[in-house]
């Protein structure tokens, strides 16, 4: 599979506070990525470096082998975007919008469209600045899709739409493009939407990747087991690999990494025992990464 | 700075947005007053008309929250749990005491350093009032045509009345109370007006409750007027057609409109003017006066302001809520930047020149229809009567020196239109930058006048005027040469840039370089025998459409990919 995306060491200040640090993030083709981290994770920032909207100050993007600051049109001719704030020029009919869209791209699958249209039961006739911030988001969305891009990359994309259109239509419209062969890489902190979508997983947290791999192996790489000690104990027990801790007194719910034996052992040195282990949910490996309960562990 | 109630974190908020405003027009009024004092005592009236200045404009940076649209500015705090009359009455006072602040400081300073009687505290409050009374206007309707119009009738007939008052008791001490009575009660009809009208935008007015947006009102209907489809053949007509649909055509549109309405009003004047001057009622100072006759000659000139200040923003800038941005949805489609920033231009330069054209001709044809002695009044000259002497110096040139007039006319405008877009973008992206090196190099200009003048009244006012006239000249040429250099290398090198563009851009240049050569020796400038300091300020304009077609892309890459 041919690399799509090639981020390199990127860091990125904007007065005084750092948004990227040292982020490196690759995308092969046929393959869909999701984005996930807090609020300020550094997603959409990162997103906007890939279109070539913001400039690698530090560390280098290479999108289809190529700068997107450098060569816009041998970069944006390939893609496909929805913005998070959904812009649009108000004064244009949808209509009037696709035509727009469509001359920048050859490539225009009109009966696609058309298909989209239908699906969302979008009225091509009314003006964007009549549409609903839902109506919006489709109408971005079949602008983004219908000239079959190489690659997609959506900000946020369940903004604004309902969960029938969430479920049924993003996800078949993502799907549709991974299979073709083509790449899809989007953002969102609904982690049940990425887990249903993505094949690979990147974790941001405070400008830098935390965690990025194949979803199945970032599931199997970590567990949520529960244990149980003899004592009672006032504070968290200090295990080797673990991320999050709940609970209290002698039962613990525990989010670790690593091999089952090696936090076995772990738990076994401290008087303990593992009642039950399970491969983590992206939920709980997220909060165990980025949430609190990591912080109050660090701090500890 | 902590904010214990609605009411302080309110007052916050309009501090914040206007305390630039506010040390700029405190800023203007005393320096721009006492450097035309310093120039001569004679000026005082001028420094009179930079104390009102600022402040006839309204506060723009709260207008700004709104994206210059008419409507209630601070309409994010719809949603916070305070009243209305609050939410009017708070910010109206704080602006209007800042407003009299404002005047008051300025006038004093300048009266106590140059002796001259500016009214202070009349004058002060009547300011005052006027804000208050453009604010109201600007924050009760949605309407551009309600609010251009309630705005010309207050600055008009308002500031007319108030220059009466105001001229009728030169001394402070002599001001009726009856005028504060007639000032508080302006504040306070104003106060319920608004107040009625942000209520009834709060409650339901839906284009309120949302970001307001470029395409309501006036200009959406302009944009709607003339429908046309979007060409899917190329990327480079659909980007025509939006540019022309978005911003070109609306511009166009308003220049015919005031190009029709321009002879319309000249064809009827003088029978107005008649009939006024035949009314008893009406007094006149002079023999005749020149009530509707004098409207076109004093529109037109606006008028073509008013097409450069509307086809200014080709990149299509947007700023609301302090923020400056481009759109994305432009930004993300796949144009070069140089292709893209050409387009902008060119789409806007090509509507605003048509614009103007339509509204030269339409003054052309009217000047006859209004009489040599309107012209006489406001100009001392005979204009009607002298057509004929210009259109046969016209027809005197040969078709080289004509079509020379043709490129520097025609490429001036590209010239205008692209400055205020790059200015525009290099301001968005660098406003920090900017700002501070300009403001010291005026104000070293200042000091340096204000000094040479204390120094030796007579003798040095001339020798620090050219002095500074030097310097500029050779500054501003140094300027050009070095940004052309500078901005093509790193346009080349960063690819923004391309050598086609680079090369069709020199051709430009070279083309407007004879024709400004051209129309240098047509109006008699020789450059033989003439200093190097002038040689320098006649030729620097002909790098100008190379610096700006260098510097218009570049800048476009810095806000597009920032």
């Amino acid at each position: 599979m041919g690399q799509i995306v090639d981020v390199n060491d990127l860091s990125r200040s904007f007065v005084g506070k750092t948004a990227l640090d040292g982020v490196s993030f690759h995308a092969a083709a046929g393959r869909v990525y999701g984005l996930v981290g807090a609020n300020g994770a550094g997603k959409t920032t990162l997103l906007k470096h890939l279109l070539g909207l913001l400039r690698a100050t530090t560390g280098s993007v290479r999108v289809f082998g190529l700068d997107p600051v450098r060569d816009p049109v041998g970069v944006l001719s390939r893609i496909g975007y929805l913005s998070e704030e959904r812009e649009l020029p108000e004064w244009m009919r949808v209509d009037e919008l696709m035509d727009y869209t469509r001359a920048f791209h050859p490539t225009w699958d009109a009966s696609y469209a058309r298909e989209l249209f239908e699906s969302f039961a979008l009225d091509p006739s009314k003006k964007v600045k009549e549409l609903s911030k839902g109506m919006r988001a489709q109408a971005g969305l079949i602008a983004a899709v219908a000239h079959r891009p190489e690659l997609l990359i959506l900000d946020e994309p369940s903004s604004g739409l309902d969960a029938i259109v969430r479920r049924d239509i993003l996800d078949a419209i993502v799907r549709t493009v991974a299979d073709d062969g083509r790449t899809v890489i989007f953002s969102s902190h609904l982690l049940d939407e990425v887990e249903r979508m993505s094949d690979n997983v990147t974790l941001m947290h405070q400008g830098r990747v935390t965690l990025s791999g194949a979803l199945d192996d970032v599931r199997r790489g970590y567990q949520r087991s529960r244990v149980r000690f003899v004592e009672q104990l006032d504070q968290p027990p200090l295990l080797d690999t673990a991320l999050a801790m709940e609970g209290g007194g002698r039962t613990w719910s525990v989010v670790h990494s690593g091999s089952l034996e090696q936090f076995h052992h772990s738990v076994l040195a401290l008087g303990g025992e593992v009642v039950e282990s399970r491969d983590a949910t992206l939920e709980e490996i997220f909060l165990a990464r980025a949430g609190r309960n990591r912080q109050q562990m660090e701090v500890a | 700075m902590k904010m214990r109630s609605p009411s302080a974190a309110m007052l916050w908020e309009v501090w914040r947005v206007t305390r630039v405003e506010a040390a700029w027009k405190l800023a203007f009024g005393i320096v721009g007053g006492l450097a035309v004092l310093a120039l001569s005592a004679t000026f005082a009236p001028a420094a009179r008309i930079l104390l009102y200045l600022p402040h006839i404009v309204g506060w723009l940076s709260l207008a700004a929250l709104n994206g210059g649209k008419p409507g209630f500015p601070l309409y994010l705090q719809y949603t916070r749990p305070v009243r209305t009359a609050v939410m009017v009455g708070l910010p109206t006072a704080y602006l209007t005491a800042v407003t009299f602040a404002i005047y008051l400081v300025s006038a004093f300073l300048l009266r106590e350093a140059s002796g001259y009687p500016f009214s202070v505290l009349p004058a002060a409050a009547w300011i005052a009032a006027l804000t208050v009374v453009l604010g109201t206007i600007g924050s009760s309707t949605r309407s551009v045509v309600v609010l251009m119009l309630g705005w010309l009738v207050t600055l008009f007939a308002g500031g007319g009345f108030i220059g009466a008052r105001l001229d009728s008791f030169p001394k402070d001490v002599n001001y009726p109370l009856t005028d504060y009575a007639l000032i508080a009660l302006i504040g306070l009809v104003c106060f319920g007006v608004t107040v009625a009208n942000v209520a009834r935008q709060r409650c339901g007015d839906m284009q309120t409750a949302l970001p307001s947006t470029p395409s309501g009102g006036l200009w959406g209907w302009l944009i709607n007027l003339l429908r046309f489809p979007c060409p899917t053949s190329s990327a480079t007509r659909a980007q025509v057609w939006l540019d022309l649909k978005s911003s070109g055509l609306p511009v166009l549109t308003i220049g015919v409109a005031l190009a029709i309405v321009f002879p319309l009003v000249s064809a009827v004047s003088g029978r107005i003017d008649a009939a006024l001057n035949a009314d008893p009622r009406v007094s006149c100072p002079i023999k005749e006066c020149f009530w509707a006759r004098a409207t076109p000659p004093l529109f037109a000139p606006l008028s073509v302001f008013a097409m450069f200040f509307l086809g200014g923003n080709a990149f299509g800038i947007r700023r609301r809520q302090g923020r400056a941005y481009m759109r994305a949805f432009e930004v993300t489609h796949a144009h070069g930047t140089a292709q893209l920033a050409a387009l902008k231009i060119l789409v806007r330069s090509v509507c605003v020149l048509a614009a103007i054209i339509a509204i030269g001709v339409s003054a052309w044809i009217s000047v006859p229809l209004l009489g040599d002695a309107v012209f006489i009044q406001m100009w001392n000259v005979p204009l009607s009567s002298r057509l004929p002497a210009i259109n046969g110096a016209i027809a005197a040139l040969t078709w080289y020196e004509q079509l020379s007039l043709v490129v520097v006319a025609a490429v001036g405008v590209v010239i205008c239109v692209a400055a205020v877009a790059v200015f525009g973008a290099l301001r968005t992206r660098y406003s920090r930058r900017i700002v501070p090196p300009l403001l010291l190099l005026y104000g070293l200009v200042l000091l340096w006048l204000a000094v040479g003048v204390r120094v030796a009244p007579d003798a040095a006012s001339q020798f620090h005027l050219d002095v500074v006239y030097g310097a500029m000249c050779w500054i501003a040429a140094a300027a050009m040469v070095f940004t052309t250099v500078y901005v093509c290398r790193s346009g080349l090198a960063e690819h923004v840039l391309t050598i086609h563009y680079a090369s069709g851009a020199v051709a430009i240049s070279a083309a407007f370089g004879a024709a400004w050569l051209t129309v240098l020796n047509m109006a008699g400038a020789r450059l033989a025998g003439t200093s190097a300091m002038d040689v320098v300020w006649m030729l620097s304009p002909a790098l100008l459409p190379l610096t700006f077609s260098m510097l218009a892309p570049w800048s476009l890459s810095r806000i597009r990919h920032t």
